[in-house]
């Protein structure tokens, strides 16, 4: 039976694969997905600046083949803080709610701290409050507000994790 | 960019270039860079990049894609220049040669530039808005067309007015794109007579309408008149809609000039031209029935979106033409707020500009700082902001009137006498007076921006209070002083270091506030932030405590000794009702705090740690600005943590901060009773947000509950 685009997708926990940025051959999937979801026109030059310097950030999210999910990051020096930056998350429709983006971006994180990143921030609609919701849960706090920040005149937080200092090597 | 003068005469078209390609000149020429194109497109694979010295990755990303709308701004969508699109057509004067709907298509094209100036004034570029009416941007060919050619010219005064005021307040902020007028005609000859152009228009209409009235109950014509249009069932409808139009511009004109008169002396004349504004635009709302009704054929679509009030699309805009002007990023259609919308905008608009000149110009620092905080609840816009901030803050004085040594002075509780001390010449003094202003178009800013500026502002207040701390030292040391005037210049020291104390908590405080307001603070992290305002608030009563205790002693030593002297006394002791108010603050904080730290510690699902760091990162983050001004001192993460781990519901304090806070609450409502604003109802719901009202007695029904 064919899955409608608008109906939940029938899917067990273990199928879905993540994957971690792996050449050219994801850059279309990636772009096809955000160009979906997104209303920010990026040309590809915008893509391959943060695949290809920081193809270990970039995670996909495949389900039977087929992808479902991206997270696109970035990281670097920051008026002295070595900072993650998170560019874009993305999961198709009839597969959120399931913690896919949660996952996506879960790994991407734990690729920053391991790289050195002393903190990670992204900005999200004030009005986006499933993003608010995942980010909350995973330790961001709303850092501050951007007046009018998007073109339609919505707001929005700057959200950053701040990563305690590493611990002492006993 | 900020140095660039403002105000540019057009010169967009050098010469009318040919309908359909740019001409070449004496020193260019025309090559087809097709086939090098070509041969580029076959050169490079898939994913190859060209390296360069000054092209990498990250300038690629701001290559445009050339022919994508999105991107393009050179793309030629309809007319390639304004001249080729009045060649076409596209702006005729007159509009129609039928005078009825030329008089129509005129009230929709006012209609139009309202909902276009909201859009403006709401964040959009000039160029995009007002000065897509293609009328505007060539003025004076609609001299032939009274009406347009008025209308035009008070728009176009009125903008450069307006942009004047936000320029001036230089605090643009985020909104940077509205003072952005590169380019477009905002200056014009003679429209300092726009007034007159418009009262001739007004004159003329009057008497059309008084004509049409006249032979409609058949009494003898007054005098020989044209008709505004030709058909005579509308003619009073359209001179009734064209009439509150016209007047509503030159009131709301009159509005700006009078707001603009120094040192707030025009406030009163404005406050008249508001409500006539206000009459007006009822009576704007009130033409949209007859205008829609006036012609058989009826407009698509939702009424509600439409940016006239006839329903129908204005002629003679086109907001691609300008792309090459407006801001420096690729264009974007905005969406033109509905007629309807701009309405409400300006009613709201008017309503803010109204308190603005409603307000006393109270000398007292404290009473405008509470008014300014109170005004900014409404969330009034950038204009309103604008001139409230240009009101407060002329020449480098309060109201261009009080200078701020004295401003302070009084604040400080000093004695008048010392207003004029040369000690104000002092370096340090100085600043101080800068910060004051400066904190004054803070707090005249969006709240997002000025919750970051007053973070940040927290630094200065430290640092002029440890240079003024020093200077005192450095002067006077510990020994007092024998000679007069080295008395009262320690004298202005000591109140003026306490009153800078107390000013800096104030800040302190108004910074965490703001956070409610704009939603940082998620519930989770709520018990943190009363704990730490908990902190702010008693440090903050304490100096305000001090503070009134020798503004007392200033009053006594003045003589005002009162009659009855055991009442006076009795005054004495009683804790001052503003200190009282700051008390039952401190109660409801610390009763918030906690009873939050009692349901995380009891409650396993409200204590949900993160994968990736811990509570105490968030409290570092949140309170940095802060702690690096160690405002309060001794404050950290924890002395939080002891404050609040042991906090348990069968705690029976905590019943009683609530209780305490009320009991406090109505022996202060007594002494607040000419000042609503101070009411216990307030208290609660500028505390807790929407933890407010309710939480305190809830949480009391709500344990019980869990027992």
């Amino acid at each position: 039976m064919e899955v409608k685009p608008e109906e939940k997708a029938e899917i067990e926990e273990p199928e879905i694969e993540y994957v971690s940025y792996g050449g050219e051959h994801h850059l279309p999937l990636i772009m096809n997905l955000v160009d979906q979801e997104l209303s920010e026109p990026y040309s590809i030059f915008t893509y391959r600046y943060f695949v290809y310097l920081w193809p270990q950030l970039s995670f996909l999210a495949f389900h039977k083949g087929k992808c479902v999910g991206t997270v696109v990051c970035k990281m670097g020096e920051h008026r002295n803080t070595f900072r993650g930056y998170i560019a874009m998350l993305v999961v198709i429709k009839p597969y959120r709610g399931r913690g896919i983006a949660t996952e996506l971006v879960t790994r991407s994180i734990r690729m920053m701290m391991e790289s050195g990143c002393e903190e990670v921030t992204l900005e999200a609609e004030v009005t986006n409050k499933g993003a608010l919701a995942l980010y909350g849960r995973l330790g961001f706090i709303r850092a501050k507000r951007l007046f009018h920040y998007y073109l339609n005149g919505v707001d929005a937080f700057r959200l950053k994790l701040l990563f305690p200092p590493p611990r002492q090597v006993l | 960019m900020a140095d660039k003068p403002v105000y540019e005469e057009a010169s967009i078209d050098g010469q009318p270039p040919k309908l359909a390609s740019i001409p070449a000149s004496d020193t260019t020429v025309w090559a087809d860079a097709s086939p090098l194109l070509q041969a580029a497109c076959a050169g490079l694979r898939d994913g190859e990049l060209i390296h360069g010295d000054n092209f990498n990755l990250f300038a690629a990303m701001s290559a445009l894609e050339i022919m994508d709308p999105k991107m393009d701004s050179g793309i030629v969508c309809t007319y390639y220049s304004i001249d080729e699109a009045i060649e076409n057509g596209a702006a005729p004067i007159p509009i129609s040669l039928d005078s009825t709907i030329d008089v129509r298509c005129t009230i929709d094209i006012m209609d139009h530039l309202l909902a276009c100036e909201a859009a403006w004034h709401k964040g959009h570029s000039l160029a995009q808005t007002v000065f897509s009416c293609i009328y505007l941007l060539r003025l004076d060919r609609t001299a032939p067309h009274a009406l347009l050619h008025s209308y035009c010219r008070i728009i176009r005064a009125t903008c450069k007015a307006v942009v004047s005021v936000v320029s001036d307040a230089r605090t643009h902020e985020e909104e940077d794109l509205f003072t952005m007028t590169y380019g477009l005609p905002l200056n014009g000859d003679g429209d300092d007579k726009c007034l007159s152009i418009l009262n001739a228009v007004e004159e003329t209409i009057s008497r059309q309408l008084r004509a049409c009235k006249a032979t409609s109950s058949k009494r003898r014509l007054p005098e020989d008149l044209e008709p505004l249009q030709s058909n005579s069932n509308l003619e009073e409808g359209f001179c009734k809609a064209l009439l509150c139009r016209l007047r509503f511009r030159k009131h709301f004109f009159h509005v700006l000039s009078c707001m603009k008169r120094p040192q707030g002396r025009g406030l009163e004349s404005a406050r008249k031209h508001i409500a006539s504004c206000l009459t007006e635009l009822e009576s704007i709302l009130e033409s949209a029935d007859f205008l829609r009704s006036c012609f058989d054929e009826s407009c698509e679509g939702d009424i509600d979106d439409k940016t006239t009030a006839s329903g129908f699309e204005p002629i003679g805009f086109d907001a691609m033409l300008n792309s090459r002007l407006s801001a420096p990023t690729p264009p974007r259609a905005i969406k033109i707020l509905s007629w309807k919308k701009a309405v409400e905008y300006f009613v709201k608009l008017l309503h803010d500009l109204d308190v603005i000149c409603s307000y006393s110009l109270d000398p007292h620092l404290e009473s405008l700082l509470r008014f300014v905080v109170q005004f900014q609840k409404s969330q009034p816009d950038l204009v309103a902001r604008s001139h409230l901030q240009l009101l407060l803050v002329q020449d480098g004085k309060l109201y261009g009137r009080d200078p701020f040594f004295a401003v302070i002075n009084k604040a400080a509780a000093l004695p008048e006498a010392t207003k004029n001390h040369d000690i104000q010449k002092n370096e340090s003094f100085l600043q101080l007076g800068m910060l004051v202003m400066n904190l004054l178009k803070i707090l005249c800013t969006n709240a997002a921006w000025q919750r970051r500026k007053l973070g940040k502002f927290l630094q200065d207040w430290r640092v002029i209070y440890v240079q003024l701390e020093l200077a005192f030292r450095n002067e006077y040391g510990e020994v007092s002083s024998s000679s007069n005037d080295e008395n009262t210049c320690m004298k202005i020291f000591q109140h003026i270091l306490l009153w800078v104390e107390e000013q800096t908590y104030w800040i302190a405080f108004r910074f965490l506030i703001l956070g409610f307001e704009l939603e940082l603070y998620s519930t989770g992290e709520y018990c943190m932030v009363y704990w730490y305002l908990y902190a702010v608030l008693i440090k903050l009563t304490e100096k305000t405590h001090l503070m009134m205790a020798v503004s007392h002693d200033t009053a006594k030593r003045k003589g005002k000794k009162k009659k009855d002297s055991s009442k006076d006394l009795a005054r004495e002791s009683r804790i001052p009702p503003a200190v009282l108010f700051l008390q039952c603050y401190i109660c409801l904080a610390e009763g918030l705090t906690m009873m939050l730290a009692a349901l995380r510690n009891e409650i396993p699902v409200f204590h949900s740690p993160s994968p990736f760091n811990t509570e105490h990162e968030k409290f570092v983050q949140h309170f940095e600005l802060l702690q690096r001004a160690c405002i309060p001192d001794h404050v950290s993460y924890p002395s939080y943590k002891e404050s609040t781990t042991h906090a348990r519901f069968s705690t029976l304090a905590m019943y009683n901060y609530f209780k305490d806070a009320q009991r406090i609450a109505k022996e202060v409502k007594s002494s607040f009773s000419n000042d609503p604003e101070r009411a216990f109802s307030t208290l609660f719901s500028r505390l807790g947000g929407r933890w407010g009202r309710n939480v305190p007695f809830g949480w009391i029904h709500f344990s019980s509950y869990l027992k």
